[in-house]
């Protein structure tokens, strides 16, 4: 049998590892400087370093070479041998099988012998999430204070698994993900190296593959090798499973036509190709997601080939974004749904029928409403008033634009008002209001009472530039009911009610209602307690009012 | 065709791979076969292991498959094989079977020249056995090689399947399945109805093949599902009790009702995939007439959903109770 690629491979010198430079340069200069610590703890996911590193360090420390920049050298007797394995100062533990407390204290009894060969004497322990909790704690004293020739570097997937006592001990260092162009540079070389034929795009795929771990790409490229073809898309699609994207592309394009059927054939075109169902998920997903991007106004980090996005934009032009996070959803499901089945195609079936109707959901229309008018809010406060009206109109035409749209320029819809001119008159409408609502049948609708809810800041706002205090009072107020033209306050305390419903004070409050939303209120103030509201036909002063407050209840009412 | 391809049925790319591995001598010492059910995993594994081990192969990387070594690896009584699984589908493999497994690999081989180990449905593994193997799997001895088999990677701990080589097996055309199952003696039509309700899996296929009573239940079934369609709900409530008197069957009934719905749901959008239940294509194209793309989209999901809720161990007669209230009625209500 042959050493597997990715274990000759290992990266024998700092300059050799890639995509963790924020770690190697700190312990570069940890070496340079002959600072290195009694502890390191390295964590990550999979296949991004950390052993590699720590046996690095490890020979870094015993290297005789005279700079201590240039350690290691993989020259001198030390690095050779920790090169091959054989350096007896260098001891490296598997956590996993070596978890109990009984391993810690065999650990401790030796550590207290100095090293045989070199200057220090270095365990390494991998899996590190895996020691018992006893094992942990037998190994905290060890750990804060070794004796002055022994290193510790601690390797782990999980960091969380790892109690906070051993965190705080090391010197921590995060390895991150590898992004797909350092790992296609890796795998680029890799195949030069060992004379593996293989197209750029095909490293690129197997480098996309590998979800950030340099292991998985490099064993995915020894796989590849090892069929002794040219390593090319088809072949790794042939392997692996993964389908060009024209599949994905044809079956989004039916879904935008509303067509099953044809979806369901693109599909099974697909998966007979040789696509894996969840592997095909998965990339839907991806789309999908690129198309939200795009939608988003980030076509950027959609991460599309060119060719691909212009169809993407197309298709994101199709969808509003709500039916896009349906898709995605749907298409998430399947690509998660770990039922093995005995149909691989169904939860992609059931998805792409899902998707085919868009459920009559009232929240995600509300929810793109609100981003809009944050959106729009934002200027508001900035210029500190607005024509408020226009807001109240804008909301309408907003929900059918992308929110992005509208967050992405505010400074330009602000720029052509002149906030301080207007921030002298008291707020008027741009547009003439439609006509005084009538006072004798006011007509209130639970939707009249969310707006008053949502624009309550806006209120506040308009509050604020007549009657400084006064807002500060309403920011312990907010309203509580809407009945017969009676606006109820519920009000925090006793101060902010008192203020607010002064006759002077109740005045400027029902203008800036009637301006901002153009309706025409009373007001009334209540206290309503955190516990219990008190009920606004209750006496506000009265017995039954008092007893709520001191945390009373409400049981039955009698006439 | 199917001689030079170790006597197998499809999976050539699949065989021809672990050929080479054998002529290059780059045999890796762990593999991972997923795929569904059926499909010839086990097949691959155990004619591997015969092209591992056979004394005289008649070309590098093949097996002779009629010496003694052959045949008693083809009948799984080889020293050398090892095959490991879970008491009974649906079971636990327990860390004690792999430790058990893990001295014996560490022994020379008996006979041959590798000891082959073979786990199936390593999905069943629970998390002890799983981690139990990991330090196995990485570093073998090297006259070891591992086959480790499950229904697709993701049931398994990333750390397995990362430790091996793997090998996605696919479900095959269904008219290959067809052939297969014809030219062992099966007249057309019927080798058509299994190759279908297979859905391209051959040893399913041959499964159902030689199990006459199978197919009779699932005649049954379907009947019965069409009469719960035409009845009303007191007779729906009363199947519902009678059917969940027993949980295996329940299971199986859904599973069998999911096919049948899928087909529905698949005609009725118009799509021209294949069906699984092609005997029954009058009743479903009626159905699939009557009920639109979303609700025959919500019965399966809900028949799918059902079958896990039964694996949650949930009431069995409530769950079909409300499962077939909210069929649709067909034909005439009888009161």
């Amino acid at each position: 049998m042959t050493q597997a690629l990715y274990r000759k491979w290992r990266p024998q010198k700092w300059d050799e590892v890639a995509g963790q430079d924020h770690v190697t340069k700190t312990l570069r200069n940890a070496v340079a400087g002959g600072r290195i610590g009694h502890a390191y703890l390295f964590s990550g996911p999979r296949g991004t370093g950390k052993t590699s590193v720590a046996r690095l360090l490890a020979k870094a420390a015993n290297c005789l070479h005279e700079t201590p920049a240039e350690r290691p050298c993989n020259q001198c007797q030390y690095c050779l041998a920790v090169n091959k394995g054989s350096f007896l100062d260098l001891i490296e533990i598997d956590a996993a099988s070596n978890n109990g407390v009984d391993d810690v204290r065999d650990l401790r009894d030796k550590i207290n012998f100095s090293p045989n060969q070199g200057k220090y004497k270095i365990y390494i322990i991998d899996e590190v999430h895996m020691l018992s909790t006893q094992a942990f704690n037998a190994l905290l004293k060890t750990l804060e204070e070794p004796p002055p020739h022994a290193i510790f570097i601690l390797a782990t997937t999980e960091i969380n698994k790892i109690p906070a006592t051993v965190l705080s001990r090391c010197q921590r260092h995060e390895f991150k993900r590898a992004s797909v162009e350092a790992i296609t540079l890796q795998l680029k070389e890799i195949a030069n190296s060992e004379k593996i034929p293989a197209d750029d795009e095909a490293l690129t795929l197997i480098a996309r593959q590998a979800t950030g771990s340099f292991r998985d790409a490099i064993s995915l490229l020894d796989q590849m090798a090892s069929t002794g073809e040219k390593i090319t898309l088809k072949n790794i699609h042939e392997i692996l499973g993964t389908a060009a994207s024209q599949n994905v592309l044809e079956l989004v394009d039916s879904i935008q036509k509303s067509q099953p059927a044809e979806g369901l054939d693109h599909l099974h075109e697909a998966l007979d190709a040789g696509t894996d169902s969840r592997v095909l998920a998965r990339q839907i997903v991806e789309y999908l997601r690129a198309l939200l991007l795009i939608k988003l106004g980030n076509p950027d980090q959609a991460n599309l080939p060119r060719e691909t996005l212009k169809q993407a934009a197309k298709h994101a032009g199709a969808f509003s974004a709500r039916h896009i996070l349906h898709m995605i959803r749907e298409f998430n499901a399947a690509a998660t749904d770990l039922r093995g089945g005995w149909q691989p195609a169904l939860s992609l079936e059931l998805a792409l029928a899902g998707v085919m109707e868009l459920p009559e959901e009232k929240q995600p229309v509300v929810l793109l409403q609100t981003s809009s008018t944050r959106a729009t809010t934002r200027p508001t406060s900035q210029a500190t008033t607005m024509p408020t009206s226009q807001t109240e109109t804008m909301p309408t035409s907003q929900a059918t634009n992308t929110p992005t749209s509208q967050a992405t320029n505010p400074p330009t819809s602000q720029a052509t008002n002149t906030p301080t001119s207007q921030a002298q008159d008291s707020p008027k409408p741009v547009h003439p209001p439609k006509e005084k609502p009538t006072l004798t049948a006011p007509k209130e609708t639970d939707s009249d009472f969310t707006r008053l809810a949502k624009e309550w800041k806006k209120i506040k706002l308009a509050v604020k530039i007549v009657n400084r205090p006064l807002e500060a009072a309403l920011n312990s107020c907010r309203p509580k009911e809407l009945k017969n033209g009676i606006l109820t306050l519920g009000c925090d305390n006793e101060f902010a009610m008192n203020l607010a419903s002064k006759n002077d004070n109740v005045e400027v409050v029902t203008k800036a209602i009637l301006d901002t939303l153009d309706m025409d209120l009373q007001i009334k103030c209540v206290i309503s307690n955190a516990r219990q509201d008190t009920p606004a036909d209750i006496k506000q002063d009265g017995m039954v009012a008092e007893a709520l407050k001191v945390g009373g209840k409400i049981t039955d009412i009698q006439d | 065709m199917i001689e030079e391809n170790w006597g197998l049925l499809g999976h050539d790319w699949a065989v021809n791979m672990l050929r080479r591995h054998i002529q290059e001598d780059a045999v890796r010492h762990a593999y991972l076969f997923t795929g569904p059910p059926g499909v010839g995993r086990r097949s691959l594994a155990l004619r591997f292991a015969q092209a591992l081990n056979c004394p005289q192969p008649p070309a590098p990387g093949e097996a002779c498959r009629a010496c003694r070594t052959c045949t008693q690896i083809e009948a799984m009584q080889y020293p050398d094989l090892s095959i490991l699984q879970a008491e009974h589908e649906g079971g636990t493999l327990k860390v004690e079977q792999i430790r058990a497994i893990q001295h014996g690999l560490s022994l020379k081989p008996y006979q041959g020249r590798y000891r082959v180990a073979i786990f199936l449905r390593f999905q069943e593994a629970n998390p002890n056995a799983a981690n139990a193997l990991l330090k196995t799997l990485e570093e073998a001895p090297a006259h070891v090689v591992l086959v480790v088999m499950a229904d697709n990677p993701d049931q398994l701990l990333p750390t397995i399947v990362s430790r091996c080589e793997g090998l996605r097996l696919r479900s095959l055309p269904v008219e290959r399945v067809q052939t297969f199952i014809q030219s062992r003696g099966t007249d057309p039509d019927s080798a058509r109805l299994l190759a279908h309700l297979s859905g391209g899996r051959p040893g399913y296929a041959l499964r159902l093949k030689d199990d006459p009573h199978g197919l009779e239940l699932r005649t049954r079934w379907l009947d019965e599902l069409h009469g719960i369609l035409s009845s009303n709900r007191i007779r729906r409530f009363a199947y519902a009790e009678k059917l969940t008197r027993d949980k295996e069957e329940t299971r199986q009934v859904l599973e069998l009702w999911g096919s049948y719905w899928r087909d529905v749901m698949l005609f009725s959008s118009g799509s021209s995939i294949d069906l699984t239940n092609i005997d029954r294509m009058q009743e479903i194209e009626s159905l699939g007439k009557m009920i639109d793309l979303s609700r025959a989209r919500r019965l399966v999901m809900d028949i799918e959903n059902g079958i896990d809720r039964l694996d949650k161990n949930v009431n069995a007669r409530l769950l079909l109770e409300v499962l077939l209230l909210d069929w649709p009625f067909v034909g005439s209500e009888r009161k």
